[in-house]
C-alpha cells in the first residue's frame, strides 16, 4: 500500500514537472546544423570508439545509439566547440553495425551508423558442438560438427575465416578446412561402415577444441544361425538344453551390440510356442530351456523382432520309459507311487510331476499332481471327498501312463 | 491476614516440569501432531509474514491453521533451533496447564488447598498425558489451558463488573483465539456459559439465605441484573474469536474444507474398534471413570448445574460413534470433520477440580473421616494407597504407550536424504517420502524440496487427494483402495507433479513403484532406498501461489505474538502479586462460595463402591473377551488364525510353535521353507482378513478352510487355503503342509550377463546444460498401435520396441481427440507395459484413461479393496482418433530377462504355463502380458496377470490364464500415424534404424488360439526382482 501511494506520488510529480515544461516559453528553435567530425566507418570490437560532432552545443545534444548489443542514449562530454560521446565499452566490445542518432531536445538532428568487426589481434576461441553423439554405421548416417570460432570477446568471426575440421576413426586421420558461412564452419562427418568411436577437433589460427567423441553403433542384425547344447538326450524334465546363436552381425560385418534381444521360439509337438531369450554378448545370445518331462520333438527358431531370423532346427527328446511300480494300501486310499526308476535305472530326481487321474465308472473325476520326492510320490484319497466306491486310475508321469483297473476304496 | 503460597501448587509445578519435561524429550517426537506443528514453526521462522508455503501438496496457506503456538515456535528457533523452540514451547503448555487447572480448581471449589490438589491431579492426568504425549497437540493444550485462566477473570469481571478483569478475561480470551479456534469457539459453550451461569447462580445466593431458596425468580432476576455484562463479555468475547484470527476465516470461506471425511479412531464405535476406545476414551478418561458418580453428584449440585449440564454433553459427544447421539447433535458434517475425542479431554479437564476435591477430601477431608469411622484407617490406606498407585499406574502405562506399541516408525536418520536432496539438484523436483509416519513433517523442515504430500490435510487442494479419505500418500497402504489408487495415479503421471524422487521406508510400495516405471537409485546410508523416475522435467523457477492481500498478511504475523504481549502486560501485575506475596491482595469474589467439607454423604460411599464394583466387572468382562478373542490354540479356529497372524507380521518361531511339534520339523527347517518363498503375496501382502470355517471336525482333529484376503500394493488376492489341524495335549495344532519337492538341475551356475553403467555428469560441475555429457535418447518404434472401445471403455493398445542399441527406460503417454480434435484425455501407460527394454527388445501396451476417482460427490464409492480398480474417464464426445507420445532414456537396471516359457498347454478358453528361471535373479514377482490377436494378425487387446508366488532361480513356476471374450471388442483406429519418440515422427526415426520391418517374421512368433473374438496369442514376461543381488 505505502509503496503504491510513493508511486503515486512520484508519477503526479513527474506529470507535473512535464506539464510545466510545456507551459514554458518556446526557446529559440534556431535550427541547428550538426556535422559528425569521425569518418571513421569500420571500426574494431574492443578498442574504444568516440564520435565527435561540431555545431551549436548549448542544447546539449544527445547520441541515441541503435547495436546489436542493445539501444542507449549518451550524453556528450563538450570539448571547447567539440560534443565527444563515448560508446559505453559492452558496445564497443560487440561486433555490428551500430546506427546513431543525433538529437537536440529529442529531434533528430542528424544520424550515420558504422560497423564494429571482430578483432583479430586477440586469442581465437572456439567454440563447438557435435551431435548426435551417437550413430548407426553407413547408410548415411552422419553426426554433424559445428564450430563458431570467436575473437577473445566473444564475437564470431567475419566470413570465410578457415576453420580446420580434423577426425580420426582406426588408422586414418582426416583435416577438412571449413569457411565459416553465417558464423559457423561445419562438417557432416559420415559414418563408416565399420562400428567404434570417431574422435573429433577443429582448430582455427591458435585456438583449438578439445577432442569430441561420436559413437558408431553396428546397424540392425542379419539372419543368422542357431546351434545347442545339451548334456543328455532324454525327456526328464530336469536338465537344460542350451540354445545359442552364432555371431550377430550387421550387413557390414559389424558384430551387433552388446545386449541385442534374441527371441527364441520353441515349437513343441502340440504346437504350443515356449519362450526362451538371449542377449547378445559379443554378438551371441544364449537362451536356455528345461528339458520336457515327456517325449518331445522341439523345433527351434530365433528372431530379433522385426528384423533378422536363424535357420529353424529341430532338438529331440527321447522318453525315458521309466519304471514305475506302485502300490496301494489296505483301505486302498493311499497309492504310493515309485520308486520311479529313470533310464539307467537310478531314482529320478526330486519334483517329477506325478499325476493320478481318478475314474468314477469311466468318467474323470479329479486330477491330483504331487512332485516327486526320493522317487516316490504319495497320494491320499481322503473321506469326505471320496466315499466308499469303486474307482479306476491312471498314473501319469515321465510321459509314461499306467492303467489300474478298479479299486475298492474303503473306510477301513 | 497475608496469604500464603500455596505448597500444593509448586509441589505440583516443580513435579510436573520434571516429569513432563525430561519425558517430553522421549515422547513429543513421536507424536501424531508435534511435528506438524514444528513444520509451521519452521514456516513462520523462514518467512514470519508470507503465508504461502511451497513445501506440501503443491502449495497452501498456512492461514488454515491458528499461528501463535507456531509462530511462538518460530520465533524461539531462532535462538536454539527448532526443537528447542518445540521443546521450551511444550514446558510453558506445562506450565500453564498446571497454574490454568489451580486457578480454575480455585474458581470452582472456592478453596486454594482443594485447588492445590487439584493442579497435582491435573498433572499426572492421563487425558493430558495423552494429549502432550501421544497426541503432541501443543496449541490444544496451550488454548485450554489459557481459558483456564480467563475464567477466574471472566467470573470476576461478570461479578463485579470492574474493567480490570473486563480487559484481562478479554486478553486472555484472544490468546487462546491465536492458538487454538476449536477451544475458544466451544470454550464459549461449555466452559463459558456454564460459568455464566455459576456467577448468576452466587449473585442470587449473596440475595437470599441458603441454596434452597434461589428460585427461578430470584435466578432471573439476577440475571437481568448481569445482563448488560453477560451481552457486553460475549460480544467482546465473538468479535475477539472473529477478529484475531480474521484471515483464518477468511481463508475457511474461501478454501473451504473439500476434503472428504478422512476416518478417525474418535468416531468409531468403541465396543467395536476396542483400540480406539481405549485410545479415545478409556486413556483420557482413566481413573475418573472410577469417581464418575461424585463428579456428576457434585456437578449437579444447584451452584454448578450448569457445569453438569455441560460436562454431561462432553462426556456423551466424547462416545463418538459408540452411539448414534454425537451424529445426531453436531450434524453429518462437523462429526465427519471434528476429533471427538477433544471433547471427553474437555471433560475430563472440566472434572479435574471436582476430583481434586475428592482426593482433598480422601486425603484429609471428610470422606477420610467417614471411611475410617465406617471400615478402619487399615482400609483407608489400603484404599488410598490403591488409588493412588491405580492413578499413576494409568499414567505410567499412557505415557510408555508409544514404546510398548510403536505408534510411528522407528526413528529416521534424516540426513543422507537432505545431503541428497541438495546433491546434483536433486531438490528441482519433488520427492514423496513412503512409509515415514508423521516424521515426514520433519524432513521437510530441514530441506528446501518440496513434496506432493502432506501432514496436514485440511490444507490439500489437489483434487486427487481431497477426494479421498486418505491421510497421506506415504502411509496409503492403511488406506486401503484409496490409499493404493491415489498414491498409483501420482506414481502412473508423475510429469504432471514434477514428481521424481520417492523415498521408500517400506519395501511394500516396491511392486507398485517398478510396475508403474520407476527404478531403484540408490540405499542411502539410513537403509532408506531412493527410487527415481526419467523423463520428468524439473519445477519451473515461479510456481503458482494463491496471494492474500497485504492487510490480512500483517494481521495474521502480527496479532497473535501482540496479544500475548497485551495479555502478558494486563496480567502480570496479578500474576506477580498474586506469586511474591507482597501485598495483601483483595479476596477474589469467588472464594466466599466455597463448601464447607464435612459428612461426607454415607450413600455416596455405597454409590461409589457399587460403582467400582460394576467398573471391575466390565474391566473383567472386557479382559476375558480379549482374551479368549486371542487365546491362540484354544479352538482349531483360533489356532489357524493365529497362524496366519503370526505369519502376517514375520513372528516366524511363533508361527511355528503353532505347527504340530515333530522333531524332524524344528523351526531351522520352518524357517528354511518360508525364506525361499519369495512373491507378491509371501514379501508384500498385507493379511487383510481371514473367516474360517469348519469342513469338518472331531474330538482330535479338524479340517479348517481359511478364507484369506491379502492386500498387495498390486492388487487384491482371495486366497483358499484348507489346513488340517489336530488336537495334541489340549492344544490345537497345524499339519504342516507339503512344500514342493522340485530339485535345481545345477548346484553351481555360471552366466555372462550385459550389464550398464551411466557416468552422468563427467565434469564435476553444476552446470546443467553439458551437453557433451548428455546421452542421445534411445530411438523406440511404436510398431503397431489401435485405439478399441471394449467393456464400456475407450483404450489404446499397442507395441513397441526398443530399435537402438542401447537399453531404454520407456515412459508412454497416449491422448485421445474427438472428431474436432480437441484434446478428450491424457493418460500414461500404468502395469500393462514393460518400462524397461533391451536393445531390439518389444512389448506390448495398453493405456487406459483414469480419471480422479470418485470427482463426483454422487460417485459412489467401492466398498472393497480393489487396488486394480480405477475411474473411467468420461468422455463429452466421442474419441475418433489419439496420438502416442513417446520418450525413451538410457536405462541401467532392471533388464532381467532370464525367464523362459518352459511350457505352456492351451485350450479355448485358458491357457496353462510354466515359468522357468534360468538366470541367476530370483524373480519376485513375474508379470505375464498376454497380447490378442484377430485372423489379420492385427493387435486388438492387452492384458495382463501377476503371479502370485516368484520364480525362484532354476525352478519352475506355473500359472494360469483365462482368456477373455473379446467378441464384443471393437477396433476403432489401427494406426501408427501420429506416433512420436522423443518428439519426432515415429516413421522417420524407424525407418532409419530399420529399413523394411519384417513383419512376416513378427507374424510367426504368435499362437494360434481358438478364442472368442480373438485368434492368436502373444505371450511376454515382465519380471520384478525384489532384492537385486
Amino acid at each position: 500500500m505505502i509503496k503504491r501511494r510513493l508511486h503515486i506520488i512520484i508519477l503526479l510529480s513527474i506529470t507535473m514537472v512535464l506539464l510545466s515544461v510545456t507551459l514554458l516559453d518556446e526557446k529559440s528553435t534556431t535550427k541547428n546544423t550538426f556535422t559528425c567530425l569521425t569518418t571513421q566507418e569500420i571500426f574494431i570490437a574492443g578498442k574504444p570508439i568516440v564520435l565527435e560532432f561540431k555545431g551549436a552545443l548549448e542544447n546539449k545534444p544527445q547520441l541515441f545509439i541503435i547495436h546489436s548489443y542493445g539501444r542507449t542514449v549518451l550524453n556528450g562530454v563538450l570539448k571547447k566547440d567539440v560534443i565527444q560521446f563515448n560508446l559505453p565499452k559492452n558496445y564497443y566490445n560487440k561486433t555490428g553495425l551500430v546506427s546513431w542518432f543525433l538529437l537536440e531536445n529529442k529531434e533528430e538532428k542528424t544520424k550515420g551508423n558504422f560497423q564494429i568487426i571482430p578483432n583479430d589481434e586477440t586469442k581465437t576461441n572456439l567454440e563447438s558442438y557435435l551431435g548426435p553423439p551417437s550413430t548407426l554405421v553407413g547408410d548415411g548416417h552422419f553426426t554433424m560438427f559445428v564450430t563458431i570460432p570467436t575473437d577473445n570477446f566473444d564475437n564470431p568471426k567475419l566470413p570465410n575465416t578457415e576453420v580446420a575440421i580434423k577426425h580420426q576413426f582406426l588408422n586414418t586421420i582426416t583435416t577438412d578446412n571449413e569457411k565459416t558461412k553465417d558464423f559457423i564452419a561445419w562438417k557432416n562427418i559420415y559414418a563408416p561402415t565399420k562400428s567404434g568411436i570417431i574422435l573429433i577437433s577443429a582448430s582455427c589460427n591458435e585456438a583449438i577444441t578439445k577432442e569430441f567423441d561420436a559413437v558408431i553403433y553396428p546397424s540392425i542384425a542379419t539372419d543368422f544361425t542357431i546351434t545347442y547344447k545339451r548334456n543328455h538326450e532324454f525327456a526328464d524334465g530336469n536338465q537344460i538344453t542350451e540354445i545359442a546363436t552364432s555371431i550377430l552381425k550387421d550387413k557390414f560385418g559389424n558384430t551387433v551390440s552388446d545386449g541385442t534381444m534374441v527371441t527364441f521360439i520353441i515349437k513343441n509337438k502340440e504346437n504350443a510356442l515356449l519362450k526362451t531369450f538371449g542377449t547378445t554378448i559379443e554378438g551371441v545370445a544364449t537362451g536356455q530351456i528345461l528339458h520336457p518331462e515327456k517325449e518331445n520333438s522341439y523345433t527351434v527358431k530365433a528372431y530379433v523382432y522385426g528384423i533378422s531370423k536363424s535357420n529353424s532346427i529341430q532338438i529331440n527328446y527321447k522318453p525315458i520309459n521309466p519304471s514305475i511300480a506302485y502300490s496301494f494300501s489296505k483301505d486302498n486310499r493311499t497309492i504310493t507311487v515309485g520308486p520311479i526308476k529313470s533310464f539307467m535305472n537310478q531314482i529320478v530326481p526330486d519334483g517329477i510331476k506325478v499325476s493320478l487321474n481318478i475314474y468314477l465308472k469311466d468318467k474323470l473325476i479329479e486330477t491330483i499332481t504331487e512332485n516327486s520326492s526320493r522317487g516316490k510320490a504319495i497320494f491320499y484319497l481322503s473321506p469326505e471327498f471320496y466315499k466308499e466306491k469303486k474307482y479306476s486310475f491312471e498314473i501319469e508321469t515321465l510321459g509314461k501312463t499306467i492303467k489300474i483297473t478298479e479299486k475298492n476304496v474303503s473306510n477301513k | 491476614m497475608k496469604e500464603r503460597s500455596n505448597k500444593y501448587l509448586i509441589v505440583a509445578l516443580l513435579f510436573g516440569i520434571t516429569f513432563h519435561g525430561s519425558a517430553i524429550f522421549f515422547t513429543i517426537e513421536n507424536t501424531y501432531d508435534a511435528l506438524i506443528h514444528m513444520f509451521f514453526g519452521n514456516h513462520y521462522a523462514n518467512s514470519w509474514f508470507e503465508p504461502w508455503n511451497y513445501s506440501w501438496y503443491t502449495g497452501f496457506t498456512v492461514m488454515g491453521y491458528p499461528p501463535l503456538v507456531h509462530q511462538a515456535i518460530g520465533m524461539l528457533s531462532y535462538i536454539g533451533g527448532l526443537k528447542f523452540g518445540m521443546f521450551t514451547v511444550a514446558i510453558i503448555g506445562i506450565i500453564l496447564f498446571v497454574t490454568g487447572s489451580f486457578r480454575y480448581g480455585v474458581l470452582i471449589t472456592g478453596n486454594r488447598t482443594v485447588a492445590g490438589y487439584a493442579s497435582i491431579v491435573a498433572v499426572i492426568s492421563s487425558s493430558f498425558v495423552e494429549t502432550l504425549h501421544i497426541f503432541g497437540q501443543l496449541p490444544s493444550i496451550i488454548g485450554v489451558s489459557v481459558l483456564m485462566h480467563a475464567m477466574p477473570e471472566i467470573y470476576l469481571y461478570i461479578k463485579t463488573g470492574k474493567w480490570k478483569y473486563f480487559f484481562t478475561s478479554l486478553s486472555l480470551i484472544a490468546v487462546t483465539v491465536c492458538s487454538h479456534h476449536v477451544t475458544p469457539l466451544f470454550g464459549m459453550v461449555f466452559f463459558i456459559s456454564p460459568l455464566i451461569g455459576m456467577v448468576i447462580m452466587d449473585v442470587s445466593r449473596e440475595k437470599v439465605n441458603s441454596n434452597k431458596e434461589i428460585t427461578f425468580i430470584v435466578f432471573f432476576k439476577s440475571f437481568l441484573s448481569l445482563f448488560k455484562r453477560i451481552v457486553l463479555f460475549c460480544g467482546s468475547a465473538v468479535f475477539l474469536i472473529v477478529f484475531c484470527i480474521l484471515p483464518y476465516w477468511i481463508n475457511s470461506k474461501a478454501n473451504p474444507i473439500t476434503q472428504v471425511p478422512i476416518p478417525h479412531g474418535s468416531r468409531d464405535n468403541f465396543l467395536e474398534v476396542t483400540s480406539s476406545g481405549l485410545m479415545f476414551f478409556l486413556i483420557p478418561w482413566g481413573i475418573l471413570l472410577f469417581v464418575l458418580p461424585y463428579i456428576f453428584y457434585r456437578y449437579y449440585s444447584k451452584r454448578y448445574i450448569f457445569f453438569g449440564l455441560s460436562i454431561t454433553l462432553l462426556t456423551i459427544l466424547g462416545t463418538g460413534g459408540t452411539t448414534p447421539i454425537p451424529l445426531k447433535l453436531l450434524g453429518e458434517n462437523a462429526f465427519n470433520i471434528l476429533t471427538l475425542d477433544r471433547f471427553t479431554l474437555w471433560a475430563s479437564i472440566m472434572s479435574l477440580p471436582i476430583f481434586g476435591e475428592f482426593v482433598y477430601r480422601l486425603v484429609e477431608g471428610d470422606l477420610k473421616t467417614a471411611l475410617q469411622n465406617k471400615f478402619g484407617t487399615v482400609y483407608h490406606r489400603i484404599l488410598g494407597g490403591l488409588f493412588a498407585g491405580c492413578f499413576l499406574l494409568f499414567a505410567i502405562f499412557t505415557i510408555t504407550l508409544g514404546y510398548f506399541r510403536p505408534l510411528q516408525p522407528a526413528k529416521i536418520n534424516f540426513l543422507p536424504i537432505v545431503n541428497f536432496l541438495n546433491q546434483d539438484q536433486h531438490d528441482q523436483w519433488r520427492f514423496l517420502p513412503l512409509g515415514f509416519g508423521d516424521q515426514m513433517a520433519f524432513l521437510s523442515t530441514q530441506t528446501k524440496a518440496m513434496t506432493v504430500d502432506g501432514n496436514y490435510h485440511s490444507a490439500r487442494r489437489l483434487p486427487e487427494l481431497t477426494t479421498r479419505a486418505v491421510e497421506r500418500l506415504e502411509n496409503s497402504k492403511f488406506r486401503g483402495v484409496e490409499g493404493i489408487g491415489s498414491l498409483q495415479q501420482f506414481l502412473t503421471v508423475p510429469e504432471k507433479y514434477n514428481l521424481k524422487y520417492v523415498f521408500s521406508n517400506d519395501k511394500f510400495y516396491d511392486p507398485i513403484l517398478y510396475f508403474c516405471g520407476w527404478h531403484r537409485l540408490t540405499q542411502l546410508e539410513n537403509g532408506i532406498m531412493v527410487w527415481e523416475k526419467l523423463n520428468v522435467q524439473p519445477l519451473s523457477k515461479i510456481l503458482p501461489k494463491e496471494d492474500v492481500s497485504i492487510a490480512l498478511k500483517l494481521m495474521w504475523g502480527i496479532i497473535p505474538l501482540l496479544t500475548v504481549l497485551i495479555a502478558f502486560i494486563l496480567n502480570i501485575q496479578m500474576i506477580w502479586l498474586q506469586a511474591l506475596k507482597i501485598k495483601v491482595l483483595e479476596k477474589p469474589a469467588f472464594l466466599n462460595h466455597g463448601v464447607v467439607y464435612t459428612g461426607f454423604k454415607s450413600w455416596m460411599i455405597k454409590l461409589l463402591h457399587i460403582w467400582t464394583g460394576f467398573m471391575l466387572i466390565i474391566f473383567g468382562i472386557g479382559i476375558y473377551f480379549i482374551y479368549i478373542k486371542n487365546a491362540k490354540q484354544i479352538s482349531p479356529e483360533n489356532v489357524v488364525k493365529s497362524y496366519y497372524d503370526a505369519l502376517d507380521f514375520k513372528f516366524y518361531e511363533k508361527a511355528h510353535s503353532f505347527v504340530v511339534p515333530d522333531k524332524d520339523y524344528p523351526l531351522a527347517q520352518f524357517m528354511l521353507e518360508i525364506s525361499v518363498s519369495d512373491g507378491i503375496l509371501n514379501s508384500y501382502g498385507k493379511l487383510d482378513a481371514i473367516e474360517t470355517t469348519i469342513k469338518h471336525k472331531t474330538k482330535k482333529k479338524a479340517s479348517i478352510i481359511a478364507k484369506t484376503k491379502w492386500i498387495t500394493p498390486l492388487e487384491i488376492i482371495e486366497k483358499t487355503y484348507t489346513h488340517e489341524v489336530e488336537k495334541i495335549k489340549g492344544k490345537w495344532y497345524i499339519v504342516p503342509e507339503k512344500k514342493d519337492t522340485d530339485l535345481p538341475p545345477d548346484e553351481f551356475i555360471t552366466t555372462n550377463i550385459n550389464s550398464y553403467y551411466k557416468q552422468g555428469r563427467r565434469k564435476i560441475s553444476t552446470q546443467q546444460t553439458y551437453h557433451e555429457d548428455i546421452l542421445r535418447q534411445p530411438d523406440l518404434e511404436i510398431t503397431k498401435a489401435n485405439l478399441i472401445y471394449f467393456d464400456k471403455k475407450y483404450i489404446i493398445i499397442g507395441e513397441v520396441q526398443n530399435i537402438d542399441n542401447v537399453p531404454a527406460d520407456v515412459v508412454l503417454k497416449a491422448t485421445l481427440y474427438d472428431e474436432n480434435d480437441k484434446t478428450l484425455a491424457t493418460h500414461n501407460a500404468k502395469y500393462v507395459i514393460k518400462h524397461k527394454l533391451m536393445p531390439k527388445e518389444t512389448t506390448s501396451f495398453k493405456v487406459n484413461f483414469e480419471d480422479i476417482a470418485w470427482l463426483k460427490p454422487d460417485d459412489v464409492k467401492p466398498t472393497n479393496f480393489n487396488p486394480d480398480e480405477f475411474t473411467d474417464k468420461y468422455f463429452e464426445n466421442k474419441p475418433v482418433t489419439f496420438d502416442i507420445q513417446s520418450a525413451g532414456n538410457v536405462a541401467i537396471s532392471d533388464l532381467y530377462t532370464s525367464v523362459a516359457l518352459a511350457d505352456l498347454v492351451i485350450s479355448d478358453k485358458e491357457l496353462k504355463g510354466t515359468l522357468f528361471n534360468y538366470g541367476i535373479q530370483e524373480v519376485t514377482v513375474p508379470e505375464v502380458l498376454i497380447s490378442y490377436y484377430n485372423a489379420k494378425k492385427e493387435l486388438i487387446y492387452v492384458d495382463h496377470k501377476f503371479i502370485k508366488e516368484g520364480v525362484r532361480i532354476q525352478r519352475k513356476q506355473y500359472f494360469k490364464y483365462s482368456f477373455l471374450d473379446l467378441s464384443n471388442l471393437k477396433s476403432l483406429k489401427y494406426s501408427t500415424e501420429n506416433c512420436f519418440v522423443n518428439g519426432i515422427s515415429n516413421e522417420a526415426i524407424a525407418r532409419d534404424v530399420i529399413g523394411k520391418r519384417k513383419i512376416n517374421e513378427e507374424e510367426e512368433q504368435l499362437q494360434k488360439v481358438n478364442g472368442k473374438g480373438f485368434n492368436y496369442i502373444k505371450i511376454e514376461l515382465n519380471n520384478y526382482i525384489g532384492n537385486p543381488k
